[in-house]
């Protein structure tokens, strides 16, 4: 279901839309709306396919009504959030809105192997990320979905616990203890790993 | 003291999202508490996993789709209606504008954003330089970059908000990584003093030798131009490591380090003399025809009283055969093993036997009361 394919790992960038670009966007521009969808689509994307569970078809589909919704609704936008705050607000609603239509989860056995084109000039290096991802995502997707989405918006889209905390609409202190039970509950499922694939200098 | 446990704020501790009052509560109260430091350890490897999570690219095949939305969608305009296109020349002027202006702030911002993590630098004498910079009274360094002293200058670094390290003379540090989890130097030659007061095992010392591990404490470590390093731990312990081997060094003890070996055998520094030289030999001359190994380890078990059984507890490991019974018995001499550990066990290299006798021998490797308290409760 899900192919084998590139997967980019950038630092987060909160704000990359300058307000100009989200009046522009107010005011119908299409370019704007294109700038907004390129910036985006990745970010939306990689969300809603963990959320939705592997499922590139139904991730494709949700990322494309979060954009139809954000065109219509973008009016609404006012600027007394960041506008990423508002977005992923919108994103996660549709996230869930789709995984209550289904009813369940997306089995997540077909969630396969990513490789990650990325600075290791090692073959082995390389298979040994995308092994280790594809190992991580997959226990991202088996937690339940209010420990995962704290942790895809903080590792995903590196938003604050503020943020999070407004995207989701709960306390900060929530987020923490949510990300606290999601780190461990990652920690457990993933205990099985050897050494050597835990990173570090 | 430690009766309000933190566990709580683990995960708001390592993405620093913590008061500077609340995280100085936390490593302390980690310091001392066994089980919150035990599920720290937890927190801290999910937070790696976590960090694995790569972004997808979204399909290709979505943009066509959504250009074929963008055309077909009517856009509500809910703030001010839609003006006309103004004449050609004029948009073309202000819409160059724009983009010049847009791209300059998406610019600036992606630039804001790859600046990387850093640590401030005070100079404490001369010119310490970041680079080939030399520094004001402040500075900052950056991971990658190196501050280096000549001899009449010293600095004194900020690690994150976990501790300090002062930089003496002749000496050459670089930025190797600072993030929640772990914050690395490399010390390439010269001298540093470290004072960490976080969590064991998020500081860490690179040597072209060893790695210095922190397990809470303070300590001076240098390294000559050959590469050899010596660590002099003054409070807690640090643990030196080189592949698989490694040396857990308390306080009041020393440990040399050599390139291509890696960490010697620790020892207390009010140890005799002979026995110091003769563990040199012993770590570092095995192979010296002068003075044959047997020599230099009846030596060093002759001097050994009770608290160098840290320096014999090390070296059951690291010899073979009937040395290693020779040390077993002069240990055992010193200080008996505890229940549950015996000879064969030992020689065997039994793990559990060999901690749960080391377990036993720590209070006799220390005779710093403030020190003590700390490693009892580690």
């Amino acid at each position: 279901m899900l192919k084998q394919m590139a997967v980019t790992r950038e630092p987060p960038l909160k704000e990359p839309i300058d307000w100009q670009v989200i009046k522009a966007c107010q005011q119908g521009d299409r370019d704007a709306l294109r700038l907004l969808f390129e910036e985006y689509k990745d970010r939306v994307y990689s969300i809603a396919i963990y959320t939705i569970g592997g499922n590139e078809a139904v991730a494709a589909d949700v990322t494309q009504q979060v954009f139809l919704k954000l065109m219509t609704r973008i009016g609404q936008f006012r600027g007394d959030s960041e506008f990423t705050t508002w977005l992923y607000r919108l994103v996660v609603n549709t996230c869930l809105d789709e995984r209550r239509k289904q009813r369940r989860f997306v089995p997540l056995a077909e969630f396969n192997l990513v490789s990650k084109t990325q600075r290791d000039t090692s073959q082995a290096a390389r298979y040994a990320q995308g092994e280790l991802a594809a190992h991580v995502q997959k226990a991202i997707t088996q937690l339940k979905p209010k420990l995962r989405l704290p942790i895809l918006l903080k590792y995903i889209e590196g938003l604050s616990y503020e943020e999070i905390a407004t995207v989701l609409g709960c306390s900060k202190g929530t987020v923490g203890s949510r990300l606290n039970r999601g780190h461990k509950a990652l920690a457990k499922r993933l205990d099985w790993l050897p050494g050597q694939f835990v990173v570090g200098e | 003291m430690f009766t309000t446990h933190v566990t709580r704020k683990f995960s708001a501790y390592c993405h620093d999202e913590l008061s500077p009052e609340e995280s100085r509560r936390v490593a302390e109260h980690l310091i001392g508490c066994t089980r919150c430091r035990m599920e720290f350890e937890e927190i801290k490897l999910g937070v790696k996993w976590a960090e694995q999570l790569p972004r997808m690219p979204a399909p290709d095949s979505l943009s066509p789709e959504i250009e074929a939305a963008f055309k077909d969608q009517p856009v509500r305009n809910a703030i001010s209606p839609r003006r006309p296109w103004p004449l050609e020349p004029r948009f073309a002027i202000a819409a160059s504008l724009v983009l010049f202006l847009i791209g300059g702030v998406l610019f600036l911002r992606f630039f804001r954003n790859e600046v990387q993590p850093s640590w401030e630098v005070a100079r404490l004498e001369g010119a310490p330089r970041i680079g080939t910079t030399r520094i004001g009274d402040k500075g900052k360094l950056s991971v990658g970059q190196w501050l280096e002293t000549d001899d009449s200058s010293r600095a004194k670094i900020d690690v994150a908000s976990i501790g300090q390290v002062e930089i003496d003379p002749n000496t050459r540090v670089r930025l190797v990584a600072t993030q929640p989890t772990e914050h690395r130097l490399e010390l390439a030659r010269g001298r540093m003093s470290a004072r960490v007061w976080a969590p064991p095992r998020l500081f860490f010392v690179n040597t072209p030798s060893a790695v210095a591990e922190d397990l809470g404490c303070a300590y001076t470590l240098e390294v000559d131009d050959d590469g050899n390093s010596l660590l002099r731990v003054t409070l807690g312990w640090v643990s030196l490591q080189l592949k698989d081997r490694e040396s857990i060094v308390p306080a009041g003890a020393a440990c040399a380090t050599r390139p291509g070996i890696g960490p010697g055998t620790p020892y207390f520094e009010d140890a005799s003399e002979f026995f110091r030289r003769a563990l040199t030999k012993l770590d570092f001359e095995p192979n010296d025809t002068q003075s044959s190994m047997i020599p230099a380890l009846d030596i060093v078990l002759h001097d050994a009283r009770p608290r160098d059984t840290l320096t014999l507890w090390h070296l059951l490991s690291r010899v073979n055969g009937n040395d290693r019974a020779r040390v077993y018995e002069r240990m055992a001499a010193l200080v008996p093993p505890p229940d549950g550990v015996n000879r064969e066990g030992v020689l065997a290299l039994n793990q559990h036997m060999l901690d749960a006798w080391k377990d036993k021998l720590e209070s006799t490797w220390s005779d710093y009361p403030s020190s003590m308290k700390i490693l009892k409760k580690l």
